[in-house]
């Protein structure tokens, strides 16, 4: 008995695969905190942070955590190529918001494009983790100091955390991860998105 | 014993080989981006009928170029060529916007491909220089890049004659390729 349920247990739960967007403005360092998380997770090394070019597209990462598999989106954060992230709400999992903690003459930018995201309706009750990034540079806000500059309104009743983190040193990243892949596992989101996916298999191309 | 010392030295030295294929449609632009590559130097090009390849040693990699004759009738002989692509560069005239929808439906064609599932997409918006041309982020949305969701892809705005966004373009595909993500 025992055997049969947890054979439906890991029938029903093993193969998640979750989609997670991560986004933020240019020179946020989103991809460089991608491939942090590649070297983190995963046997494949991550490129060296001097390697890292401005993203004009996309970058995909795939990690496993615990039973979960994670394939991250990393999309380009210049104001040209905004308009296309709108196109990876529907079937993001949850959301990523990369915000470079030392620029402060940024934030609002950073704000700006965050509460337009927010306000998508794709992104309806999708679990949203900010980050508040290059935690290793000396002038870095804490990630409570950036929560209370956004002054995010409207996030009541979205699953959402703010934490530091470093894409260069790596601090913080196990931490996010570990909390991302708990809410998604509870999320209604979640649940929304397997039942469409059950109903109407999306090809990928 | 030779075999393993080339292995030993190409592998302390980063030096990796990889097949590109350059596709578009007739007039995109990919002979010039090849012979611009291969030689530094803009040569007067007439239609492609079959294939032109070169070899263009960039960062440590040794691209292996094919760039494939873009007219409707030889298009379907594109796939002969798929095997064993570790990626694509998608040419794109950006100032013929008739055509944009073309060459839209052919690169989701090419995506499609069962031999190509792998390969990495890097898209040269070309032709930057003539007046009317779309930027990268029009081309985006025209050729929809958007429904690419599992697979790496980068757009980068060319101008082959005059030799500029082709190197930064190869520059992504060579980390892209080096990182070992498809």
């Amino acid at each position: 008995m025992f055997s049969l349920m947890s054979g439906l247990w890991s029938y029903m739960f093993s193969k998640t695969e979750f989609h997670v967007l991560i986004l933020g403005i240019d020179k946020a360092g989103k991809t460089t905190f991608l491939e942090k998380l590649k070297t983190i997770y995963s046997i494949s090394e991550g490129l060296p942070h001097d390697r890292i070019v401005p993203t004009v597209g996309l970058n995909i990462g795939r990690i496993e955590v615990s039973n979960a598999k994670i394939v991250f989106w990393d999309l380009g954060g210049q104001p040209g190529l905004r308009s296309i992230w709108e196109k990876y709400y529907e079937e993001a999992h949850a959301l990523i918001y990369l915000i470079d903690a030392a620029c402060p003459t940024r934030f609002e930018d950073s704000k700006s494009a965050l509460e337009k995201a927010l306000r998508h309706e794709d992104l309806h009750g999708a679990p949203l983790l900010i980050l508040a990034n290059k935690q290793d540079l000396p002038n870095a806000v804490s990630a409570e100091e950036l929560d209370r500059y956004l002054d995010l309104k409207k996030l009541d009743e979205r699953v959402y955390m703010f934490e530091a983190v470093s894409g260069y040193d790596g601090r913080g990243i196990k931490e996010s991860i570990e909390w991302l892949v708990g809410v998604m596992e509870r999320s209604k989101r979640t649940e929304t998105l397997r039942a469409r996916a059950g109903y109407t298999p999306v090809p990928n191309s | 014993m030779g075999i393993l010392f080339t292995r030993m030295f190409s592998s302390v030295f980063g030096n990796k080989e990889a097949r590109i294929l350059v596709l578009g449609l007739d007039n995109a632009g990919k002979t010039t981006i090849l012979y611009r590559l291969q030689m530094g130097e803009v040569v007067s090009t007439i239609p492609t009928i079959g294939f032109n390849v070169e070899t263009v040693q960039y960062n440590n990699i040794k691209f292996q170029v094919w760039d494939l004759g873009g007219q409707t009738s030889i298009r379907p002989y594109w796939r002969c060529y798929f095997p064993n692509t570790q990626a694509v560069i998608y040419v794109v005239d950006s100032s013929d916007t008739d055509r944009i929808g073309v060459a839209k439906e052919e690169f989701h064609a090419i995506l499609e491909e069962e031999e190509l599932k792998g390969a990495v997409v890097l898209i040269f918006a070309n032709k930057q220089d003539l007046p009317g041309a779309l930027d990268d982020a029009a081309v985006t949305e025209a050729l929809e890049l958007h429904k690419i969701k599992s697979r790496q892809w980068a757009i980068f705005k060319t101008c082959a004659v005059k030799g500029e966004g082709l190197f930064e373009g190869l520059d992504w595909l060579s980390n892209t390729l080096k990182s070992g993500s498809g």
